[in-house]
């Protein structure tokens, strides 16, 4: 569980890392969006979208406003990958 | 992604061109959103002043969020050679911003305003909507010299009425339908259609419309769709700017035909009589459609010209024909030479340029040695051919006129001539023989799409390069400050159309100003400047003005005039950064001699 947990945040990083063009970001758990200088709701949405792409999933409208921060992702990419 | 950070190093070390080169091959435009959005950010951060790039200044207004379409749209123009000041309007208060005379549209002053609208816009009153549409059309041409791109809309996939929706008129996917094909017809100069509902269907409507975004943050469509949005606009923008390509340049063996003419022969080449001859047959009639829409046909290719000729003369199934190609190029001369050369016959630039081969050594060589040259990727079965072309969007325009048809042509005529030219060693004898004639006309509604054509995409026998929309020509018309000619020009071996174009202007104190002049290079050196000459010398003198004045305004493809005004007997007046002011005094001026009759136009 840790172990996917883990590779699941490393892919997320990797999108996080191209959204925003930085390849220094390192995001948590905690990681919100004030935390990171560009992610505005313009941003939120970008990256929204490029997490549905890469993890092939497909939030619903009421999860696409409300993920607030990195470990509320992972929670739901685990919870839709079904592991 | 590694491509970005490679153009990213290369700006950061000044190879800016070469960082360039490589933005514009990296972009794709069925690439995923993720990837448009990384090159938008490169561009963003370009330090675009050392690229050569033509200035324009673009409004999006729209009733849907458009901020992600922004930024890919900027590197998606900067692809097609535009350096582009993008404004959008807030969210859905572009109705606003059009009727409000002093709203931030009209201080950003943009040359396009882009509309964008969908579905939802769009209520049971088409009439009513169109209307509205064209209001606005009207509001921003009056306060604004713009173009107007209107996009139509993308007709949902849900049927409360199932398939009784395309018997009942008053259905919500008839009504849609009638919207679009109302707003085609409503358009009018300075207005286009940008083709919203086309793109919906390319994209795949399934994947096209996804609500949760519209009702998260009122996004029209799916964004992954942005980059096709992007690109389609970008070349239709570029169209407007006179940026299309005018163009093909076609290579035969496994290009128009399967198999090797020089080794199969006429018999052994596959054309129509099968599968896979049949798409060649399909290709060449793709390709013949582009003709007869003014694209120009030419041929490059590597064998010996009889053999190359064989099938269009003998094959029964050929579908093009000598006639319809205007420069037949067939030698073992390296293929960018040749394209060079067939530039020159044309008198066209290497920028208008398509070439397409099926070899992609070929397409290598001259992607290398001709970076200026629209090269495309071709696939290996020539059933994909016609998408593959089609799909580039390389020949987007906003008329078409009877010149656009028989453009090929004159290109052809053309060839002739040169070779009629070469049987004559004297130039007078030659002109001569050519019996020309031509119509000379103030500017009229019959002509004024074809007069702004010739001035907005001109530009190598091109004085000044102003250039002007429908609408403004047309204000000049009725200007008694302006007086403007068109001239056409025909011969015993076919009619060239209208090729030319002058607007002079009274620039007081008894001075006619040359404020435009643009002629078709096709017909150089015929003798045409000289009579266009005398024309304007006739005209000032009807008017009693007592000087003309010229311009020069150097750009980097109009050389070609730099010494026109000059060889015309003007004189010299100033110099200002290579702007050069010429005049001449129309008393003194004695008319040229012509061997072109004068009709005039009824």
């Amino acid at each position: 569980m840790g172990e996917m947990r883990e590779s699941i945040k490393a892919q997320l990083n990797k999108v996080f890392q191209k959204v925003f063009d930085d390849e220094d970001i390192q995001i948590t758990d905690a990681t919100a969006a004030k935390d990171i200088d560009q992610w505005d709701s313009l941003m939120h949405i970008t990256l929204i979208v490029s997490i549905e792409k890469e993890f092939k999933v497909r939030f619903n409208t009421s999860e696409v406003g409300k993920l607030e921060n990195v470990g509320q992702l992972i929670n739901l990419l685990l919870q839709r990958l079904g592991k | 992604m590694d491509k970005f950070k490679t153009i990213k190093e290369l700006v950061a070390n000044k190879s800016y061109t070469e960082a360039f080169e490589l933005l514009k091959q990296a972009l794709h435009k069925d690439d995923d959103f993720i990837v448009q959005h990384k090159a938008a950010l490169v561009w963003k951060n370009f330090p675009k002043q050392h690229l050569d790039l033509k200035k324009i200044k673009v409004s999006v207004l729209s009733s849907s969020t458009t901020s992600h379409l922004l930024p890919v749209l900027d590197v998606w123009l900067a692809k097609n050679g535009l350096n582009a000041q993008l404004w959008e309007s807030e969210f859905d208060t572009f109705d606003q911003m059009i009727i409000d005379s002093k709203s931030d549209l009209y201080k950003f002053n943009p040359e396009i305003v882009f509309i964008l609208i969908n579905y939802r816009d769009i209520d049971q009153d088409v009439e009513n909507r169109i209307a509205h549409f064209q209001g606005l059309w009207d509001l921003l041409q009056q306060r604004l010299d713009c173009f107007v791109i209107q996009s139509n809309v993308d007709v949902p996939l849900t049927r409360i009425m199932g398939n009784y929706e395309a018997v009942l008129s008053s259905s919500n996917q008839n009504l849609l339908r009638k919207f679009n094909s109302r707003l085609g017809e409503a358009v009018k100069t300075g207005v286009t259609v940008f083709d919203l509902e086309y793109i919906a269907g390319m994209f795949g409507k399934k994947q096209w419309f996804d609500n949760r975004y519209w009702y998260h943050s009122k996004h029209a469509f799916n964004l992954e769709a942005i980059g096709l949005v992007a690109f389609y606009l970008s070349r239709l923008i570029a169209g407007v700017k006179g940026l299309s390509k005018k163009c093909l340049v076609l290579d035969l063996d496994n290009t128009l035909w399967g198999g090797v003419i020089g080794d199969d022969g006429i018999n052994g080449i596959i054309l129509a009589n099968g599968a896979v001859g049949e798409a060649f047959v399909d290709f060449q009639k793709y390709i013949r459609g582009l003709k007869e829409r003014g694209i120009i046909l030419t041929i490059c290719s590597k064998n010996e010209e009889l053999n190359a000729k064989e099938p269009f003369l003998k094959h029964p199934e050929m579908i093009l024909k000598l006639d319809d190609i205007a420069v037949f190029n067939a030698n073992w001369n390296n293929k960018a030479d040749n394209i060079c050369s067939i530039a020159e016959t044309l008198n066209i630039g290497l920028d208008s340029m398509v070439f397409i081969d099926d070899n992609p050594a070929e397409r290598e060589l001259v992607r290398s040695i001709l970076p200026q040259v629209t090269v495309v990727d071709m696939p290996e079965d020539p059933a994909d051919y016609i998408r593959a072309l089609d799909e580039q969007a390389l020949f987007e325009t906003i008329a078409f006129s009877d010149e656009d048809r028989i453009r090929n042509d004159f290109y052809r005529d053309n060839s002739k001539r040169q070779a009629l030219q070469k049987q004559f060693t004297d130039l007078n004898e030659y002109l001569k023989s050519l019996e020309m004639s031509s119509v000379v006309g103030d500017f009229d509604e019959v002509n004024l799409g074809r007069i702004a054509q010739l001035i907005n995409k001109s530009n190598q026998f091109n004085l000044t390069t102003n250039r002007y929309t429908e609408v403004q020509i047309k204000s000049m018309m009725n200007d008694p400050a302006y007086s403007t000619r068109f001239f056409r020009l025909k011969d015993r071996l076919g009619d060239n159309g209208l090729i030319s174009a002058v607007i002079l202007k009274d620039f007081g104190q008894g001075v006619l100003g040359i404020d435009t002049w643009v002629m078709s290079c096709r017909v150089l050196s015929r003798g045409m400047e000289e009579f266009i000459f005398n024309e304007i010398i006739s005209l000032a003198k009807t008017k009693q003005y007592k000087s003309i004045q010229g311009q020069y305004i150097p750009t980097k493809k109009n050389g070609l005039v730099a010494d026109l005004l000059k060889n015309l007997g003007f004189v010299l007046e100033r110099n200002e950064n290579g702007v050069t002011w010429w005049h001449c005094e129309v008393s003194n001026v004695e008319l040229k001699k012509v061997h072109i009759k004068k009709e005039n136009y009824s």
